[in-house]
């Protein structure tokens, strides 16, 4: 049963990262970490509270819901996941005051001849414009590009590691 | 309409009308690579389009891919995957030398595979319009090498807006010295797949 292979495939899941599933949000603090894996056009949203030592992260996946969205309270969509890292912060204890935001995501995975705005532009623009009604700084990002990306966010000193394949890694 | 939705004799023309798919994109790389190709008898499944990410192994597994919209009477869209290795022996059947490189092939060597792929993506096409009596056309195909979740979630985002099934097929072309691993995603508009259902008696 406890074949080499089995037990380092144990020691891999770290328990103190958490991994934050696409169109998914979550809180933690540290000793925590919060990661989401994979952001192509979607956006990750990363909040901290440095008093505190805790923070939230959202994997986005579209600006927001349509009319016809039968779940339109998602937090697939940045208009609903933004304001729902703020609410879920501040009922752990968190002033809004004192948060601030690091983003990264929001590339162009195919280049396209298209001429619509690209998904991961419009992303980028409404997690913006979120956090911006919110009162909350943008203090960080790393978006657009063509280049899937990978985030963790470190929450005993804020720093958001920011991994990918064509530039390997980048603090912010 | 949604995969969990289709009845077992629709499930059945669906992957048969891919697998026939498969075939003829088989025979089209045999012709381009000028020696027979077997093709392995390809595994299809309809999946609803959300686990389209989660199908290929874990989402930051570098995958290339290769995605063509599609216009015509036929709509959505339809995405060739294969890994790191699978695209270097794709390249190797071409007579390209492939170098590994981490950052993936070359300009000139995604070229290639584009035009490939494109080729495949066409006969596939030609075999579903021969079969429906309905029009598909790719209307660009675009390139990319990277993470398979980043990859495969944005043509779900692409595509997802309105289709929610996806016909995914695996399989492998095979020669005397390898066997070139694919995967591929069907992916029809709603109204496209009614219309190739309806086409087929199974509306």
């Amino acid at each position: 049963m406890n074949s080499p292979a089995h037990m380092k495939a144990r020691l891999e899941v770290d328990p103190l990262v958490v991994e934050v599933a696409v169109g998914g949000v979550c809180v933690a603090s540290h000793p925590q970490s919060l990661t989401t894996l994979a952001l192509g056009s979607c956006v990750g949203v990363a909040l901290w509270d440095e008093g505190r030592g805790c923070g939230a992260m959202a994997h986005v996946m579209l600006p927001c819901a349509s009319q016809t969205t039968p779940d339109r309270e998602s937090a697939r969509f940045a208009s609903w996941a933004v304001p729902e890292l703020v609410r879920m912060l501040v009922e752990s204890g968190s002033d809004p005051r004192s948060l601030c935001a690091k983003i990264a995501g929001g590339a162009a995975m195919f280049r396209s001849n298209s001429t619509t705005t690209p998904v991961g532009q419009r992303n980028v623009a409404e997690v913006r414009h979120q956090l911006e009604v919110a009162g909350i700084p943008l203090c960080a990002e790393d978006t657009g590009g063509g280049h899937a990306r990978t985030i963790e966010l470190h929450l005993d000193s804020g720093v958001l590691s920011v991994r990918s394949y064509r530039l390997g890694l980048r603090h912010l | 309409m949604r995969a969990e939705g289709l009845t077992a004799m629709q499930l059945d023309a669906l992957r048969e009308i891919s697998a026939i798919g498969a075939g003829h994109a088989a025979t089209a790389l045999s012709e381009l690579v000028e020696r027979t190709l077997r093709i392995e008898v390809p595994t299809i499944e309809v999946i609803p389009i959300e686990r389209m990410p989660y199908v290929l192994g874990g989402p930051e597994d570098v995958v290339g891919a290769v995605y063509a919209r599609l216009t015509g009477e036929i709509e959505g869209g339809l995405l060739y995957v294969a890994t790191p290795d699978a695209v270097c022996k794709i390249l190797e059947l071409l007579g390209e030398e492939c170098t590994h490189d981490p950052d993936g092939p070359d300009e000139h060597l995604a070229g290639v595979v584009v035009d490939v792929m494109g080729h495949l993506i066409r006969s596939f096409l030609a075999a579903v319009s021969a079969m429906t009596g309905l029009e598909a056309r790719a209307a660009e195909t675009s390139w990319a090498y990277d993470m398979a979740g980043a990859l495969l979630e944005a043509v779900v985002l692409e595509v997802g807006a309105r289709a929610d099934s996806a016909v995914f097929v695996r399989t492998a072309f095979i020669d005397a010295n390898r066997a070139v691993e694919v995967a591929m995603f069907f992916v029809p508009d709603p109204e496209s797949l009614g219309a190739i259902l309806t086409r087929v008696g199974l509306a």
